[in-house]
């Protein structure tokens, strides 16, 4: 602010964006506007698309394509700087005070409460179905087989593997972190693969899609989102795993690799919870009519 | 004949966007802004340069609270004018009964509707939730002595979301080809906008306003763990929870209730849309039926009203206590009593689906809660009361809107719990009796609250002296304003008259004609408002002192006025300028500018 000067400055005020573009103002960066505009975009590109979905015929549908995919660059651009700038770039040189962990580590507490209230959207719809007249609904997939418990195994092996690379890098084992860490990562991919496939299974061969009855609606819409989610952990890893390829990260300075920890095994336990209650919830007493 | 209103808003919208270009076009140098006025010469430090960059570039790139904070105020106010504006249209075609001559203004009952949803959309989540916004970004870092919020980049990030999101809401009254703005009311009930039927709601200006909220809804869901985070870590070391201050204590379990209201309203509204345009179940009959939009939508609405009284709850007390001459009485059990409104909030939603055919067991335990969530809420009216009996008031005019907080509070609060009982609410439901009702609570209180906010700090965040005069005029118009609106509904509400229609029996017309007036009377308020903001931030008298609302003398300042005297030495010691100014309440001597 105008008015600050140095001595004020000294007293510990701190400038959060020294670094950002346009660079040499401590307190401004062009990242969040992109970000934000990123993001707005990808709203109104699939606005602009639904202008032209179907009979609605307003705009053509390529409009809306076009933004989508162009907001989604935009969105990926101001992503990037904004981590790069507040996490990345100077590791090294920024404080390891129990203080910005804590901060960073209450911001991800706070938004696995949020995500609580997003999956319960799901879930209560789920409810509502299974103690509704309209159950059971009919013929159902095989939604047990053998596919979903390795599924659900890899998953929960991907958390014991990501508990024990950080625990590795409390003990400033990097080899051991960097391995483990990969081998998590990996594990993810397999199991968005699995996903990938069931769904393919479902939908070629079983001929059940999300507009297959009551049902479709709820095992699209929660395996959809969470398969979002497991997507964006596999993203929030990956980006740990390349700056720990990087060298970054020890003992005292891996406060990103807690964070992202925190929201991956968020995750597998959503699954967990999501295949007592939907998958196992369904078969029992679902299948006969 | 749908034109003729299209077009009126057409032309006042443009109206609105080119004073908003004249404005800017006229301020010609962004950079002299500071919070202690225009034309200090810290400008030319060389320092400022290292901080933030110049021009209107400042505004678009800012990371510091302050400046966001402003952003957020000044976007909420925008979207104030423009639900005022829709409202205005709506009431003046209310002045009578039939829609023969009347209606001509609007050009159709449909466009009623549509103004209606807007008004209502546009009010909660444009201007409600960021005028929030903009109070807890200014303030509680300075209270709570932070540096900063703790995630600067989110915290822009969360305020740049919200124009796009205004801009999607906002779309169907724009000049597009066979978009027709939604007309759901803000509810958005199942069926009816999930499109299905003969009406016109399967049209994608729905879609719009659905993608729009759901902007709008990360952004508050953002700003609140940033709020979380901020409270939680950037305490400096003499703040404890002790000693944490009534404004930070409602932003915090305000962020908590937003925490879990927004993200379940977001998915609640992904999942509309994936009813209307991909075939999904989730909201059809023989699927999750029709009310369990009514159960997410409820379960996030009503701690909404909470996620909007809280804050200026905190406002109140925080700002009261200043010119009564005292502290806030019981202080603890109003710090206990907002924390009992967060937790009960999650308990009383299905009190707006009595009539819906629930189960009779499960009216009778949320008639309970409803009740009983009246208890923390007087506990909290009377500790405001207390707190100015024997006190030494002094009539400024943020204390007049505390004043006249607390007594729209009582009447809105009172009408609440007549609702909140069962069989009361059978016959008041969907009527007048209810829109009378929570606009004492939105209007009356959440935004007399917002006001006494903005007249309290304007010198903390100008440097300036508002013209006490007309801030005056703008107070009685609207204490008058809201009661002649809002009562008239409630007696409107007695008499039977649904709410939502355009049309009316010739038997409402009169008390439909005050309640226009009353209308009238806040608009003019409302302009009156904007005018003096407006030109004091430019031209208005410069504050004198490090302590303008002279709370020292009684012992009553707070931190923020700490910081505002501290910038201000240095600003002095720099060349600042000087000029004499009393305080609003104190001895005036025609120098109302």
């Amino acid at each position: 602010m105008a008015t600050e000067t140095e001595d004020a400055h000294d007293e510990g005020h701190h400038l959060p964006a020294v670094e950002d573009w346009p660079r040499g103002f401590g307190e401004a960066s062009w990242w969040p506007f992109v970000t934000a505009a990123g993001a707005g975009g990808i709203y109104v590109g699939v606005a602009l698309f639904l202008m032209g979905f179907g009979d609605t015929n307003i705009v053509p549908v390529v409009y809306g394509q076009a933004t989508l995919v162009g907001a989604v660059g935009l969105f990926l651009v101001g992503l990037y700087g904004w981590l790069y700038h507040a996490f990345v770039s100077h590791f090294w040189q920024r404080g390891t005070d129990e203080h910005s962990a804590s901060k960073l580590q209450w911001g991800m507490i706070a938004f696995l409460g949020s995500e609580v209230a997003t999956f319960s959207g799901g879930f209560v719809y789920f409810f509502f179905i299974r103690s509704g007249p309209s159950w059971p609904p009919g013929e159902l997939p095989p939604l047990l087989g053998s596919l979903v418990l390795i599924n659900t195994a890899i998953l929960i092996a991907s958390s014991v593997t990501l508990h024990l690379a950080h625990g590795a890098i409390r003990k400033n084992n990097r080899g051991r972190f960097i391995g483990l860490l990969g081998l998590t990562l990996l594990l993810g991919i397999v199991f968005i693969g699995g996903q990938v496939y069931e769904y393919y299974e479902f939908i070629a061969h079983e001929g059940f899609t999300l507009t297959t009855g009551i049902i479709g609606s709820a095992f699209y819409g929660l395996t959809g989102l969470h398969g979002l989610h497991v997507t964006m952990g596999a993203v929030l890893l990956g980006i740990v795993f390349v700056r720990s390829l990087l060298g970054q990260y020890s003992a005292d300075r891996h406060v990103s690799v807690t964070t992202a920890s925190m929201y991956w095994h968020f995750v597998d336990a959503v699954w967990i919870l999501l295949v007592v209650v939907l998958y196992v919830g369904a078969e029992i007493g679902g299948g006969a009519v | 004949m749908q034109v003729t209103g299209q077009l009126l808003l057409t032309v006042l919208m443009g109206a609105l966007l080119l004073g908003v270009a004249v404005f800017l076009a006229r301020v010609e140098d962004w950079r002299s802004y500071t919070p202690l006025g225009a034309g200090g010469t810290a400008g030319e430090s060389g320092y400022v340069s290292q901080e933030k960059p110049s021009g209107i570039i400042r505004w678009f790139t800012t990371v510091d609270h302050k400046d966001i904070g402003l952003l957020y105020g000044t976007y909420a106010l925008i979207a104030f004018v423009v639900g005022g504006t829709m409202v205005m249209l709506m009431r003046a075609e209310l002045w009578t009964p039939s829609n023969d001559a009347s209606l001509d203004l609007l050009g159709s009952a449909t466009f009623y509707n549509s103004l209606l949803t807007s008004h209502g959309i546009t009010m909660l989540f444009l201007f409600g939730t960021p005028i929030i916004a903009a109070f807890a970004n200014y303030l509680v870092p300075l209270i709570i002595d932070a540096d900063d919020m703790a995630f600067p980049r989110i915290n822009a990030i969360a305020f740049w979301l919200l124009p796009p999101g205004a801009l999607l809401i906002w779309a169907g009254f724009f000049p597009l080809p066979d978009v027709i703005p939604a007309q759901t009311a803000w509810t958005m009930y199942t069926p009816l906008s999930a499109g299905v039927g003969a009406g016109n709601q399967s049209n994608v200006g729905v879609d719009l306003m659905l993608l729009g909220l759901h902007l709008t809804g990360v952004s508050a869901t953002m700003g609140a763990i940033n709020f979380i985070a901020t409270i939680f870590t950037e305490r400096s070391e003499d703040v404890t929870w002790a000693n944490l201050d009534i404004f930070s204590w409602t932003i915090l379990t305000q962020s908590g209730l937003i925490l879990f209201a927004f993200p379940l309203l977001g998915s609640a509204l992904v999942m509309l849309l994936l009813d209307r345009n991909l075939g999904t179940t989730f909201f059809v009959v023989g699927g999750g039926d029709p009310i369990l939009w009514q159960h997410l939508f409820w379960f996030f609405g009503h701690p909404e009203v909470y996620i909007l009284v809280l804050p200026p709850m905190g406002i109140v007390s925080y700002v009261l206590p200043r010119f009564a001459g005292r502290k806030l009485f019981g202080f603890k059990f109003v710090v206990y009593s907002t924390l009992a409104i967060g937790v009960l909030s999650f308990g009383v939603w299905a009190h707006h689906m009595f009539s819906t055919g629930i189960d009779p067991r499960l009216r009778a335990s949320f008639m309970a809660v409803s009740l009983a969530i009246a208890i923390p809420s007087a506990v909290k009216t009377f500790n405001w009361i207390t707190t100015m009996w024997n006190g030494k008031l002094r009539l400024t005019t943020p204390m007049l809107y505390c004043i006249g907080f607390v007594s729209n509070f009582i009447i809105g609060g009172v009408t609440g719990v007549f609702l909140a009982s069962v069989p009361v609410d059978l016959v008041l439901h969907d009527t007048y009796y209810v829109v009378g009702h929570f606009h004492y609570i939105v209007m009356g209180a959440i935004t007399f609250a917002g006001m006494a906010g903005i007249y309290y700090w304007f010198p903390l965040v100008t440097g300036r002296w508002y013209q006490r005069r007309l801030a005056k005029a703008h107070f009685w118009l609207w204490m008058v304003g809201t009661n002649l609106t809002f009562f008239a509904m409630v007696l409107l509400g007695y008499g039977g008259m649904p709410r939502r229609y355009a049309t009316y029996l010739p038997e409402f017309a009169t008390l439909h004609r005050i309640a226009t007036v009353g209308a009238a009377l806040l608009f003019v308020g409302g302009l009156i408002f904007v005018y003096n903001i407006a030109t004091s931030w430019v031209e208005g008298t410069r504050v004198s002192s490090g302590d303008p609302w002279n709370l020292a003398e009684k012992n009553l300042n707070t931190a923020e006025w700490a910081w505002f005297e501290q910038r201000r030495e240095t600003a002095l010691a720099d060349g600042g300028e000087e000029g004499d100014a009393v305080t609003d309440g104190g001895k005036v001597d025609a120098d109302d500018e």
